[in-house]
């Protein structure tokens, strides 16, 4: 029998009114492995995200290192090392891209408090340093988030994501906003960032990075898995071909 | 029973101008997104210029006066011209302050209307004669007997008249073709106008009709409330509580609740009257009520954090993180000490008051700049602690430095009270509930005869290791000692909330204002971090508490009116509600502070400065919506650089110094993002 998993969803679903966004999805990521999850627009990714990191109710159960964390509060299950992306970045525009990630580290509490007002208390450079380096971001750590361009924008998020003590990272179309060269470079980013034993759940639009970076593939199309398995079997599954990829498949 | 619905009855003719009020705020509210604190003062203007119209016909105007007539005006053109007056007041207030404000960031949409409210009640106190004037009848006096109540018919006509306005606004809105357009404006300002029409105009329609709906009741309703130069100002809390339990989108929610809100009132004042009515409980009451209904209705009909797709963007005014260098600071230490020790009585008592305001205003700072929570209650924190520090030197004999660690203590209970509303509810919303609070911490604490006797809460005089730090000796108003006592106090909890924002603590409250939902996934508790920031934020108004305390010897109600927490928001705001400097500023201009006492003084002018505080906020608010130490900051950084940078210098990105000191790194230039 495998060990468990690190990270695994059982039958997790969301209805929104009359809607089924999620329909008993199940799926799971070992440590350090990348696995992808693609789908048509409208196919329930987001929400899926949404749905493990909190944000969205469900039912089902979420698990992570065999932590069960359905139930949890966003910034529980962050703090218990599940983290995320947004499509739309959602950086704290106050605060510089440095800041950005030191926000993920030291939570305001009144542990803060009291450090702040009477220790000499730093936040943790290094760590953020190298967190900005692993994603090419080295010279951007006093800049504002507005004064880069969109796709480093998302990289920040990403470097946001992954301070902290990650230990599983959803990642909601990161690559959006990248030329075909960043992508390129971003997967070589995520395959290092893997191989420290993070979990990766991959949501991308962008098939090259998909089928070249992932593991595995899970395919969600009207809410349900319809297909999972290595890139090269999803590439030629008929019903994935038929659902999505039939354009991409035909390039 | 009889009895019963007698009152139920009365409360009829104050609930029809709550009902008023809060169909009028909806209806602003639909057609601009404002939400309009200055509507009761718009209603009390029109009130007292019918007044002064029927006792000898003159015309007041906010400058001199015209003489109508050489006697008292019959009611009909009297009340027709204080209508009017309502009218003109609301179409002002639409084209000088909220129409240049449509795009500014909620708080200062907030902090202007707050100004205009103070403005026009200023501007009622100073214009008329408020002892003599008085409110003449105009609805028939005949009593009706039903179900053994003696019931008004006035009451009757009055609701009657409430639901009426009710049923027309929310008919224009409903089906005539500029009042769906209005809607539309208000959704998608640059849809409607591709479609030809002009969201400003419309806009100003809906201004003309509430402001002279609201006039209009107020006036026909005064014989019955009476005429007081403030209480139509402050109806607008009641009504505002009505209309959220609208949700600020129904006309006929909010119309209901304000004639029940009323009624009610005035059968709590009937329950008072009871023997066994506790007596604690007999004053106040109402006047908590709306804030209990405001909470109930947000927390049954509210929404949790924002979810996909709802415009999350809260636009605030860009942020200094403060960097305590040892120059600056020990410059203003330096300043203040002199400004205190070289100054004596009246000149003293101004310096202390603007160092405790400077401390009030650091509160508003940490927890409206940073947190981005827009809260009105600072004041009922700083009296909380104020009441806990009487009773806790009087009765208790707590020494001094434990009764103001103490006191404070109880203000940051009220505080995080006070703060759980926040968790569900945003922007001017929250000011409502904060304002609703204020309101009733006031009546209930220093109103009540249970609570503060008629002589005031007295407070014993502090003092150190058998030093007396009393603020009056002798002949003294302001001694020495307890000023640099003041100076003291403020200066080092000012650098620690400096060194607060300066560290984890403000950038994390930087986070939740930024955005709630990446700062909850950036594993930041948003709840907890909320009511952190209101305790804190309660704590130090307490100390501020405290020491107002200290140095008046007693406090009643006119301590800390609701009035004056308004005016230190505003000051605050006009300082620049993002910065250390700005809650200096706000502590210098700030109510009895040092241009208070310049005005006294110097100018003899004390009188106007509500007048002109709120004045030189309206302006401020309008021409300047970063705050004054915002803008001249800016510009002064911009000036600085200019003359300190090479020809050859890089570009300002790239300029940033690369310590590893993150608080001095960050530009304070406002970010262009905030007006996408």
């Amino acid at each position: 029998m495998p060990p468990d998993p690190l990270f695994a969803t059982d039958a997790l679903t969301v209805r929104y009114g009359g809607v089924l966004a999620n329909d008993r999805v199940t799926l799971t990521v070992d440590r350090g492995e990348i696995v992808g999850l693609i789908g048509p627009n409208g196919a329930g990714k987001t929400t899926l995200v949404d749905a493990v990191s909190g944000f969205a109710p469900a039912t089902g159960a979420v698990t992570l290192a065999g932590r069960r964390l359905d139930g949890a509060g966003p910034h529980r299950r962050r703090a218990a090392g599940l983290a995320r992306t947004w499509q739309a970045g959602e950086l704290f525009t106050d605060l510089t891209v440095a800041q950005n990630l030191a926000v993920a580290i030291e939570r305001p509490g009144w542990r803060t408090v009291v450090g702040d007002v009477f220790g000499r208390r730093r936040p943790d450079a290094d760590g953020i340093q190298a967190a900005l380096e692993m994603l090419g971001l080295g010279d951007a750590a006093d800049r504002r988030p507005t004064e880069l361009s969109l796709g480093q924008q998302k990289l920040v998020g990403v470097a946001r994501a992954l301070v902290g003590g990650t230990a599983m990272l959803l990642l909601d179309e990161p690559a959006a906003g990248l030329d075909t060269h960043e992508s390129g470079q971003f997967g070589a980013e995520l395959r290092r960032i893997a191989a420290t034993g993070v979990g990766v759940l991959l949501i991308d639009h962008d098939m090259t990075l998909v089928l070249d970076v992932c593991d595995r593939v899970y395919v969600l199309d009207f809410g349900k898995v319809i297909a999972s398995g290595p890139p090269a079997a999803i590439r030629d599954d008929p019903a994935v071909i038929a659902a999505y990829l039939g354009s991409a498949v035909a390039e | 029973m009889g009895e019963f619905l007698q009152f139920v009855f009365l409360g009829l003719s104050t609930g029809a101008v709550y009902a008023v009020l809060a169909s009028s705020l909806v209806g602003v509210y639909a057609a601009t997104g404002i939400v309009n604190f200055a509507q009761g003062s718009i209603a009390l203007w029109a009130v007292w210029a019918v007044a002064a119209l029927r006792a000898d016909g003159t015309l007041v105007l906010p400058v001199g006066s015209v003489g109508l007539g050489s006697g008292p005006m019959d009611r009909v053109p009297a009340v027709a011209i204080g209508v009017a007056s309502a009218v003109v007041w609301a179409l002002l207030a639409h084209l000088l302050v909220f129409r240049p404000l449509r795009r500014a960031p909620v708080l200062g949409q907030v902090v202007a209307s707050v100004g205009l409210m103070i403005f026009l009640q200023a501007l009622v106190t100073l214009r008329f004669d408020t002892t003599s004037l008085q409110a003449l009848p105009l609805l028939p006096a005949k009593v009706l007997t039903f179900a053994g109540a003696h019931v008004n018919v006035s009451d009757l006509v009055l609701a009657g008249a409430a639901v009426a306005v009710a049923a027309l606004l929310w008919a224009y809105f409903r089906f005539t073709r500029p009042g769906i357009a209005t809607r539309a404006g208000a959704e998608d300002e640059r849809a409607a106008r591709l479609m030809g029409l002009s969201p400003d105009r419309l806009a100003a329609v809906v201004w003309a009709i509430t402001g002279g709906v609201c006039g209009l009741v107020a006036v026909l309703a005064a014989p019955t409330i009476g005429l007081d130069p403030t209480s139509y100002t402050f109806y607008v809390v009641p009504a505002l509580a009505a209309a959220l339990v609208g949700r600020l989108a129904s006309i006929g929610l909010a119309c209901a609740a304000g004639l029940l809100l009323g009624s009610f009132q005035t059968v709590i004042l009937w329950l008072g009257t009871k023997s066994w009515w506790p007596g604690w409980a007999q004053a106040g009451l109402g006047d908590a009520l709306p804030f209990v209904v405001v909470i109930v209705a947000l927390f049954l009909l509210g929404g949790r954090i924002p979810s996909r797709g709802e415009v999350t963007e809260t636009r605030l005014a860009a942020v200094t993180i403060p960097r305590l260098r040892p120059a600056p600071v020990a410059l203003v230490l330096a300043a203040a000490t002199a400004a205190t020790l070289l100054t004596s009585g009246a000149w003293r008592f101004g310096v202390v008051t603007s160092a405790i305001l400077t401390l009030l205003a650091m509160s508003l700072v940490l927890l409206t700049g940073y947190l981005g929570q827009i809260s009105l209650a600072t004041m009922a924190f700083a009296g909380t602690a104020g009441f806990a520090l009487s009773k806790l030197t009087t009765s208790a004999h707590v020494p001094f430095p434990f009764s103001i660690l103490i006191s404070a203590m109880v203000a940051t209970a009220v505080g995080v009270v006070v703060g759980i509303p926040a968790l569900r509810i945003r922007g001017a919303q929250l000011a409502v509930v904060t304002l609703a609070a204020a309101i009733a911490v006031q009546s209930f604490v220093f109103s009540n005869p249970a609570l503060t006797p008629f002589e005031g809460n007295l407070i014993r005089d502090p003092s150190l290791f058998g030093l007396s730090l009393a603020v009056r000796s002798g002949t003294d108003l302001t001694t020495a000692r307890f000023a640099l006592t003041v100076l003291v106090i403020v200066a080092l909890l000012t650098l620690a909330v400096a060194r607060l924002m300066a560290g984890a603590t403000g950038r994390g409250f930087l986070a939740v204002r930024s955005n709630e939902r990446a700062a909850a996934a950036a594993g930041i508790n948003v709840a907890a971090t909320k009511l952190l920031g209101f305790g804190l934020s309660a704590f130090l108004a307490g100390i501020g508490g405290c020491l107002i305390g200290y140095s008046r010897g007693q406090l009643s109600d006119a301590s800390f009116t609701v009035l004056a927490g308004l005016t230190l928001l505003a000051m605050a705001y006009v300082g620049g509600i993002t910065s250390v400097s700005g809650a200096i500023i706000a502590g210098l201009i700030g109510p009895l502070g040092v241009l208070y006492t310049f005005l006294t003084q110097t100018v003899e002018a004390g009188r106007y400065y509500q007048l002109i505080a709120a004045g030189g906020l309206l302006v401020t608010a309008v021409l300047n919506p970063l705050g004054l130490a915002g803008t001249t900051g800016h510009h002064a950084r911009a000036w600085l650089s200019r003359r300190r940078r090479p020809p050859e210098a890089p570009p300002p990105g790239a300029a940033a110094p690369t310590g590893t000191e993150p608080a001095g790194t960050v530009p304070t230039s406002p970010e262009p993002s905030h007006a996408a």
